[in-house]
C-alpha cells in the first residue's frame, strides 16, 4: 500500500464497505492514510495490501494492523486484518484469493480478524483458519423493552423514532409488574445498589487498567505504551454509536476490579467495545456496566462476547447471535491452543474495534 | 501434457465443485470462472490443493487466470512447477 493509492482505497470503502454513494470526504482520506500508513505498534515488516490490476489500478485492499502479542512470556507478531474489500468481486475473484493469502503468508506468528463476514469466513476456512465460536457472538442485553423494539424499528425506518416517546410509560409499567430481571427486560430496581460502583476513566487511567487486565490472560496483546494511548485517545470518536462511555468499576474498598467502555445515548441502544475484569469479577463488572447503562436511559446494550465473559453473561440472561467471525491463522499450531481455550485476550482493542473506522462519521 | 496429473485435477473439480457429476466437466480449455465453476474461495481450494498433493508451492503473484482458469493450464503450471523443482 502506498500513500497514492489511499484516496481510491477511501472511495471503496465508503462505497463497498459503508455502502455510501458520496465521494469519500477528505477526514475518510486522512484517517485511513493515519490508520494504515502509521499505524501503532508499528512493524516494519508488516503492512496493508493493495490488488492491482493489470493496468496498475487498485482493485482489492486488506488493511493490516500490527500487533505485538506475548504467550507466557514468548514475544508473538500479530497482524489484524480488516477492511477487506475487492471491486466487482465476482469479475475478479482472483484477487480476494491472493489479498488473503498474502496477508497470511506474511511475516507474523498470528493472524487474525474479528470481522469476517460469510465470504470471508469461508475464505479463511479453506486457508485453515480457526473459527473462533466464543468470540464470534455479538451479545445483547435489553433493558427497556418496548423501547428497545421502537429503537430497532426506528433503525430500519428513522420516522418510527417519533413514536419512541410512547415506549417510555410502557416501560415503567412493565417495570412495576415485573421488578426482577427477566430476559426481555431489566428494571434499575433489579440491581437496586447491589451493583458495584463504576467512576469514569480518563485516558491515562483506561490505558493502564488495558495492560494490567489483559496480562491476566495467557496470550495477550503487548501494547507499547504511547501506542496504547493513541488507541485509546482514537477511541473515543464513534459519533454514529453516540457518547462514549468509559469507567473503571471499584471494589468497596477502592480497588478497581475491571473496566467497561461503550458508546450510546439516552433512549438508543449502547454499543460496547471492551469489557475487562479481574478473574472472578466478570459478574460484578457486567452488574456495574448494566447498572450504568439503566441510569443513562439506554434500553439495551450490544458487543462482542469473550470467553472470559461467558459464563457470567449467561447466567444473566444475555441474547447471543452470530454477526461476523473472529479467525485465528498460524503456521505454529501450538499458538492456536490458547484461543481454542479462551485464554487468549482477542476482539476490541486487540483487534480493530477501537478504530474510528467502525462507527465514526467522515462527513 | 501429464495423464495423472490431469486426471487428479479432473478428480478434484468433480468432487469439490461439481458434487460428483463428472458429467459437467468442462472441456480442458473451457473458463472455470467463467462458467461459475470456482469462485475466489475455490481458487483457494485449488492452490492449497495443488501444493499438498503435488508438493509445490504455489507463489501469490502466481494466482492468476494465466496459471489457473482452465483444466489445461491448471496441468500446465504444475508440469512447470515440477519441472523447475527437479531443474
Amino acid at each position: 500500500m502506498a500513500r497514492e493509492d489511499v484516496p481510491v482505497i477511501a472511495s471503496m470503502f465508503q462505497r463497498i464497505l459503508r455502502r455510501d454513494r458520496r465521494a469519500a470526504s477528505p477526514d475518510l482520506i486522512a484517517y485511513l492514510s493515519k490508520l494504515f500508513l502509521d499505524p501503532p505498534n508499528r512493524d516494519p515488516d508488516i503492512a496493508s495490501l493493495v490488488h492491482l490490476r493489470a493496468d496498475g489500478s487498485v482493485s482489492g485492499f486488506m488493511g493490516v494492523l500490527p500487533m505485538r502479542m506475548a504467550f507466557e512470556g514468548r514475544p508473538l507478531r500479530a497482524a489484524i486484518g480488516g477492511s477487506f474489500m475487492v471491486e466487482d468481486h465476482e469479475d475478479d475473484p482472483y484477487a480476494g484469493a491472493r489479498l488473503l493469502r498474502a496477508f497470511q503468508n506474511g511475516p507474523q506468528d498470528l493472524s487474525l480478524t474479528e470481522t469476517a463476514n460469510d465470504v470471508s469466513t469461508t475464505m479463511w476456512r479453506k486457508l485453515r483458519g480457526t473459527i473462533l465460536p466464543d468470540y464470534s457472538l455479538e451479545w445483547l442485553r435489553v433493558i427497556r423493552p418496548t423501547a428497545f423494539v421502537s429503537e430497532m424499528a426506528a433503525g430500519v425506518f428513522g420516522p418510527l423514532r417519533l413514536i419512541s416517546p410512547l415506549a417510555r410509560p410502557i416501560d415503567a409499567l412493565l417495570g412495576r409488574i415485573a421488578p426482577g430481571a427477566g430476559w426481555a427486560h431489566l428494571p434499575a430496581a433489579a440491581l437496586g445498589g447491589k451493583a458495584l460502583p463504576s467512576s469514569d476513566a480518563d485516558a491515562e487511567t483506561a490505558a493502564a487498567l488495558f495492560r494490567r487486565f489483559v496480562e491476566l490472560h495467557a496470550l495477550h496483546p503487548d501494547w507499547p505504551e504511547a501506542d496504547l494511548q493513541r488507541m485509546v485517545a482514537e477511541s473515543g470518536r464513534k459519533a454514529n454509536y453516540g457518547g462514549m462511555v468509559r469507567r473503571q468499576v471499584l471494589a468497596r474498598n477502592g480497588t478497581p476490579v475491571g473496566l467497561f467502555l461503550y458508546y450510546g445515548d439516552r433512549a438508543r441502544i449502547g454499543r460496547v467495545i471492551q469489557v475487562l475484569a479481574l478473574p472472578g469479577q466478570e459478574g460484578a463488572v457486567i452488574d456495574s456496566m448494566l447498572a450504568d447503562a439503566c441510569e443513562r436511559g439506554l434500553v439495551a446494550l450490544r458487543g462482542r462476547s469473550q470467553p472470559a465473559l461467558l459464563d457470567a453473561m449467561l447466567g444473566r440472561r444475555f441474547a447471543f447471535v452470530h454477526a461476523s467471525s473472529s479467525i485465528v491463522h498460524a503456521r505454529d499450531q501450538s499458538l492456536i491452543a490458547p484461543f481454542r481455550a479462551g485464554q487468549a485476550f482477542f476482539n476490541g482493542f486487540a483487534g480493530e474495534s477501537w478504530s474510528r473506522l467502525l462507527g465514526d462519521r467522515f462527513d | 501434457m501429464s495423464a495423472s496429473v490431469k486426471s487428479e485435477i479432473h478428480a478434484f473439480i468433480v468432487e469439490n465443485f461439481l458434487f460428483g457429476d463428472a458429467s459437467q466437466l468442462p472441456a480442458e480449455e473451457i473458463s472455470l470462472i467463467e462458467t461459475d465453476l470456482v469462485d475466489s474461495t475455490g481458487i483457494l481450494e485449488m492452490v492449497l490443493f495443488l501444493e499438498e498433493r503435488f508438493a509445490i508451492s504455489v507463489a501469490d503473484a502466481e494466482i492468476v487466470p494465466d496459471n489457473f482458469d482452465t483444466v489445461a493450464r491448471l496441468v500446465a503450471f504444475v508440469e512447470r512447477k515440477r519441472a523447475a523443482a527437479e531443474a
